[in-house]
């Protein structure tokens, strides 16, 4: 392996984690306004969100990403690679956030709701101030765990013609033959990846228990 | 919990599996529509064309260093000064590449894509680029394959929507002949994972294009061996989307001034090491 392929790993992973975290952030919050729709049973909306997560839930990233990327176009709508690989990863993890944030949103104590409505609370400001400070500590787990499992599943998005950190080894590997060096420095680059996400989650749970009043 | 009790969430699931059936049918009924490829006029208006090549199908393209290369490549850069608008390169893997010159999204695929019967159907071929009949390799020092007759009860790799999947029906008449049968077929999303795996024992031989693996044997002469040819005549190409003939006759005026000027032999040489004279100007598929 030259020099040039581990950059070309390098700049692999920029990509994976460049285009991870851009739909991470898009999911979190995609899957919590299609929790939210479901959790407030919006009549309509509630069962297409159903649909949505059913279809989504049961579509792999790959035929997902193929889908997005040469389906679209036959509507007229041009799309490029990278956007057509954020909106594959968003849609894809919204669907999984989206009934992790709802399962944090049913278990929410229906003693503490009444008690918003009974100080004439609005819903948004009961969900600002009381809701969502104390769903987000409960989904943070489940939520972690999704976002790590975007990353592992992102290699799917290398059929649009995006080089991400297993394209980049796969291209080495064909180029000379030799598949483990750059597999192996493949493999490093996740687990260093991985291991921040997990760093983040417990430094946060940190932080909450030492929290007044947690439990 | 009762049936009564479940009557509701049948109907439910009942509707949402209609729903979601409608919605997937209605994109696949819409994906039937028209998506048209760019003619060579609306190209020009636009100033721009796609192409799109492959990122590990060595010698033909590959990625060294981060940079395309390859004898396709070198060919692009030759069409890139010749052709009077920009032309735009999506380097991809092989999965979606025919796929998305058929639908439109690229206009012509800068690829060794084997002529095949069933591809004709949905694109069109420019003039062959090479010859590309096929033959098998094998491990350095495998002596147990010395003839074709040899294949008898071996595994063979080979990559998932290759031409060759076509044509191996000829390997086989050419085994039944002394009684032979290949063991297993695996396939692999692309040539150099099918490679890996025959240096790992886990196949006994692979079968592709002579060039690629005149290619793979002068890289690794110590573990990998050519054998012998498996299949008749077949030739690579360049693709368009099928109905494109102006764009079709300008690669195809291209390619033909590259044949005579000495570029294409010149090219052949540096990447397949031989150079093919003889190639038709057209050719029909037989498989």
């Amino acid at each position: 392996m030259s020099r040039g392929d581990v950059v070309s790993l390098l700049q692999g992973a920029m990509v994976t984690i460049a285009l991870s975290v851009t739909g991470i952030l898009f999911g979190l919050v995609l899957g919590l306004s299609l929790a939210l729709c479901r959790w407030a049973r919006v009549p309509g909306v509630s069962q297409l969100v159903a649909a949505y997560v059913s279809v989504v839930r049961a579509t792999p990233l790959v035929t997902l990403s193929l889908l997005i990327f040469f389906a679209i176009p036959s509507f007229g709508i041009e799309i490029d690679a990278v956007p057509a690989a954020i909106l594959a990863l968003t849609l894809n993890t919204a669907a999984f956030n989206c009934e992790i944030w709802r399962a944090g949103l049913i278990d929410f104590p229906a003693t503490q709701l009444e008690a918003t409505r009974a100080f004439g609370m609005s819903p948004f400001l009961a969900f600002r101030r009381i809701i969502f400070p104390q769903v987000w500590k409960t989904c943070l787990p489940g939520l972690v765990n999704e976002m790590t499992l975007l990353v592992k599943s992102s290699p799917a998005i290398a059929v649009v013609g995006v080089v991400d950190i297993t394209r980049a080894a796969a291209r080495i590997g064909a180029q000379t033959y030799e598949p483990l060096p750059p597999f192996l420095l493949a493999t490093a680059l996740y687990f260093i990846v991985i291991l921040v996400f997990v760093r983040v989650q417990r430094t946060l749970e940190a932080r909450i228990s030492e929290e007044p009043g947690a439990a | 919990m009762s049936a009564a009790n479940l009557r509701p969430f049948c109907r439910l699931r009942v509707a949402y599996a209609t729903i979601c059936a409608a919605a997937i049918l209605s994109l696949g009924l819409a994906l039937c529509g028209s998506s048209s490829a760019a003619t060579l006029e609306e190209i020009k208006k636009r100033g721009y064309m796609v192409v799109t090549t492959e990122d590990d199908y060595r010698p033909f393209e590959f990625v060294q260093d981060g940079k395309p290369t390859g004898f396709d490549n070198e060919l692009l850069e030759l069409l890139r000064k010749e052709m009077p608008f920009e032309i735009k390169q999506e380097i991809i893997p092989w999965t979606g590449l025919l796929a998305g010159v058929s639908t439109g999204k690229y206009d012509v695929a800068v690829t060794a894509a084997l002529i095949t019967k069933e591809r004709a159907q949905s694109l069109d071929f420019t003039m062959p680029i090479a010859d590309a009949t096929h033959y098998f390799v094998k491990r350095k020092g495998d002596t147990r394959i010395k003839d074709i007759a040899d294949l008898n009860g071996k595994v063979l790799g080979i990559q998932a929507g290759s031409g060759l999947l076509q044509r191996l029906p000829e390997l086989e008449t050419m085994l039944a002949k002394t009684g032979g049968k290949i063991a297993k077929v695996v396939e692999y999303t692309s040539y150099p994972e099918a490679y890996q795996d025959l240096a790992l024992k886990r196949t006994d031989f692979v079968i592709n294009t002579v060039i690629n693996l005149q290619a793979l044997v002068n890289e690794k002469p110590e573990v990998f061996e050519l054998g012998l040819p498996v299949t008749g005549k077949s030739y690579p190409a360049w693709a368009v989307k099928k109905g494109n003939t102006e764009l079709l006759a300008a690669m195809n005026g291209f390619l033909g001034e590259q044949r005579k000027n000495g570029t294409m032999s010149k090219l052949q040489q540096k990447w397949f090491g031989k150079t093919f004279a003889d190639l038709p100007e057209s050719w029909t598929p037989e498989f």
